[in-house]
């Protein structure tokens, strides 16, 4: 999907040409980028859903695209579109992105790492982070002997699944409830055990997660999240687990699993390891 | 032709009102066997909500002394101290009375002065994570301590606290937890506390020794446990539903003779099915312990309260929580506050669930006594079904008639520990 757009956008680059910005009947959306100082500059967004951005001393404009136009907890991918401020892509630039949470004064400890996809496009993967609450993204771009940064604002970054939560969804019928899954993109099979059998209501309790790559192989040092959402009801876990490496056969373990509320119960499991990160949903009835 | 149906209906009409006869008699008997047949699923939640689901008080290991019955006779007596106040007419029980459900009728409770919050009843607490309406202790002993010290409590302090120990109490206290030391006014000031709303006893808690402060806090700790002790036997009976759980689970089902009447059994059908209200009153106690935003009116004028929001920091930093010097767990035994949600924005103004034990003998309802009784809970909750975390169906009235019924067979004996009883 992600990648059929990306040949619309570059075959549109192609027949269009990029510098042509004064074209914009078809496709893309001009509009004003939003930036800090004067002169607010018109460009030629590639993406519909995407945030825009002027960079603090006007040099370049931003395209963001997030999925879903919101950040997560837990570890998220974006793209990014590097315009000059007076049009035309930016490639081959050094695109740094770092995760700020402003109230709290950190960022993360893990670093986003970022890809050239060509055509000014770059994706930023292994956006990780660690809480709820308001975070901002900050971009630096270095093309040649031009710096220049701004500052993305996520005002209200919620677990996994709020979206979908508050439109209080009822369970849909025939509900995987396997305890086994392979990841979306293939990336990792991820399996849970409730520690002690049977998951009990309003006890807490331990996870036992076991990792293997595509290749059916143990993975022993990846960065593990797990995130509850109760998608009838718009909430989360009523605790925050921990995860510990065992360091062996691919386990892990997840301590202080509680669950207060019986019926569907999604517990979301991300995954980021040998340089690829994938999550994966899994379905409980609490009873 | 009208003629023919007569005369052919005519021969069969005396058969015909003999079946309907034996047809009310059947449907009679089916409806009181469907008023009481219950899918598999149904009496599982039904029986997850029995007291005989219970089990055993839960080990407090944050409170070595919590079983001891030593500890729970010096806890009554405590409890029921009204030297513990500022007034010396403030005990627990002015705000948990014994002849209330261990609560009191007043919306906002009443000490030294008006509080904020209305009284907790205190049937089957031992079994809750966190104890507060916002859950800002995490032990029942810890618990005990607060109102002590707050002003518009008991209003005293713990210095005050362990002179009171000391000169009345002197005896019980040496043989359970060895000696005290004298406590003269020379060498321990009266009002020391290390309170933020209070700089004179602040002042006088500082200038202190730290071997002074230590010899305090034990001394705190050790009442408080022993008050905990005793408030953790405070236990209800079986009640009407719980014989009925009985009843259904053993295959009994004519009517006459069941625990519950047709308004309660339909209020129980109700309660665990389409009202949906085991999502949060579940288990034996009627609660998942858990804090939720219900979005009451604010009771009291000025700031709005909180609620979990404010507590989570609370209890954390708490020199009295279950990892703190004073308690008797080992880290490990701590997971409520190990595992702590410090999602501090999805817990504004959420309260704990209550126990629905009793919950039709202590109006008024709700954390701040907003609402007077029973129905109007019953009404408030109809009116938030836009709530999805709320959502409890489109109830009619009849059907709130219903639910009502059902919580007035949830009333029991309430019984606790007595001293001459083991």
């Amino acid at each position: 999907m992600k990648r059929g757009l990306f040949v619309i956008v570059v075959l549109f680059l192609l027949l269009a040409g990029c510098a042509a910005k004064e074209e914009q009947t078809s496709g893309p959306i001009e509009e004003m980028a939003e930036g800090h100082g004067h002169g607010d500059v018109k460009i030629t967004k590639h993406f519909d859903e995407s945030l825009t951005l002027l960079t603090d001393n006007n040099l370049f404009s931003l395209e963001m695209v997030v999925p879903g136009k919101q950040l997560s907890m837990g570890v998220n991918t974006i793209e990014i579109i590097v315009h000059h401020a007076t049009g035309g892509d930016v490639p081959q630039a050094e695109l740094t992105v770092t995760p700020w949470m402003p109230s709290m004064g950190h960022g993360v400890m893990q670093k986003t790492v970022v890809t050239e996809r060509g055509g000014g496009l770059y994706s930023v993967n292994n956006v990780v982070l660690s809480m709820t609450g308001h975070w901002q993204l900050q971009v630096k771009v270095v093309k040649g002997d031009k710096e220049d940064t701004a500052v993305f604002e996520f005002p209200e970054v919620k677990a996994m699944g709020h979206e979908h939560a508050m439109m209080h969804a009822p369970p849909p019928k025939d509900l995987d409830y396997s305890t086994v899954k392979t990841t979306p993109n293939d990336a990792f099979n991820v399996m849970y055990k409730s520690i002690g059998g049977q998951i009990r209501m309003n006890r807490i309790h331990s996870w036992e997660l076991t990792i293997k790559d595509a290749a059916g192989q143990p993975v022993n040092d990846a960065m593990v999240t797990v995130v509850g959402d109760m998608p009838e009801h718009g909430h989360g876990l009523p605790t925050q687990p921990e995860i510990t490496k065992v360091g062996a056969d691919g386990l892990y373990r997840v301590d202080g699993m509680k669950f207060t509320m019986p019926g569907w119960w999604i517990v979301t499991i991300s995954v980021m390891a040998n340089g690829m990160h994938d999550s994966v949903s899994f379905n409980l009835n609490i009873l | 032709m009208q003629n023919y149906l007569i005369r052919t209906i005519r021969p069969t009409a005396a058969a015909s009102f003999l079946l309907i006869i034996v047809g009310l008699i059947f449907s009679g008997q089916a409806l009181s066997m469907d008023q009481h047949t219950w899918s598999e699923q149904e009496k599982a939640i039904i029986r997850s909500l029995s007291i005989e689901a219970l089990g055993p008080l839960p080990v407090d290991p944050s409170n070595r002394y919590s079983d001891n019955p030593q500890a729970a006779a010096l806890g009554k007596k405590l409890f029921f101290e009204d030297h513990f106040s500022g007034n010396m007419k403030v005990s627990c029980a002015t705000c948990h009375r014994e002849d209330y459900t261990f609560t009191d009728n007043l919306p906002l409770s009443h000490g030294m002065d008006t509080t904020p919050r209305r009284s907790m009843p205190l049937i089957g607490v031992a079994y809750n994570s966190w104890f507060f309406w916002d859950g800002r202790s995490d032990s029942l002993w810890s618990q005990a301590l607060g109102p002590i010290e707050n002003k518009l409590e008991h209003g005293i302090s713990r210095t005050m606290s362990a002179y009171i120990i000391s000169k009345f109490y002197r005896k019980e206290y040496e043989e359970l937890f060895g000696p005290l030391p004298d406590f003269m006014e020379e060498t321990f000031p009266q009002h020391a506390r290390p309170a933020l709303d209070d700089p004179d006893a602040l002042k006088a808690w500082v200038l202190m020794t730290p071997e002074q402060r230590e010899v305090v806090n034990r001394i705190y700790v050790n009442m408080g446990k022993s008050i905990a002790a005793f408030v953790r036997t405070i236990m209800p009976q079986p009640s009407p539903f719980d014989r009925y759980v009985k009843q259904i689970l053993s295959g009994e089902n004519i009517s006459s003779r069941m625990a519950l009447n047709n308004d309660e059994t339909a209020g129980l059908r109700l309660f665990v099915g389409k009202a949906k209200c085991t999502n949060c009153h579940n288990g034996p106690l009627f609660t998942n312990s858990d804090f939720h935003n219900i979005g009451l009116p604010q009771k009291v004028k000025g700031e709005p309260d909180k609620g979990r929001a404010a507590a989570i920091t609370q209890v954390l930093s708490s020199e009295f929580n279950c990892l703190g010097q004073y308690s008797d767990a080992h880290p490990n035994e701590c997971p409520e506050l190990r595992f702590i949600d410090t999602s501090h924005k999805k817990y504004v103004g959420a309260f704990k669930t209550p126990t629905l034990r009793n919950v039709a003998e202590r109006p008024p309802y709700m954390h701040a006594g907003q609402l007077a009784t029973l129905r109007e809970v019953l009404e408030f909750y109809r009116s938030q079904a836009q709530n999805p975390e709320l959502s409890h169906g489109n109830l009619t009235d009849k059907e709130l008639d219903q639910l009502e019924a059902f919580l007035h067979a949830l009333s029991s004996p309430i019984t606790s520990f007595q001293a001459d009883s083991k």
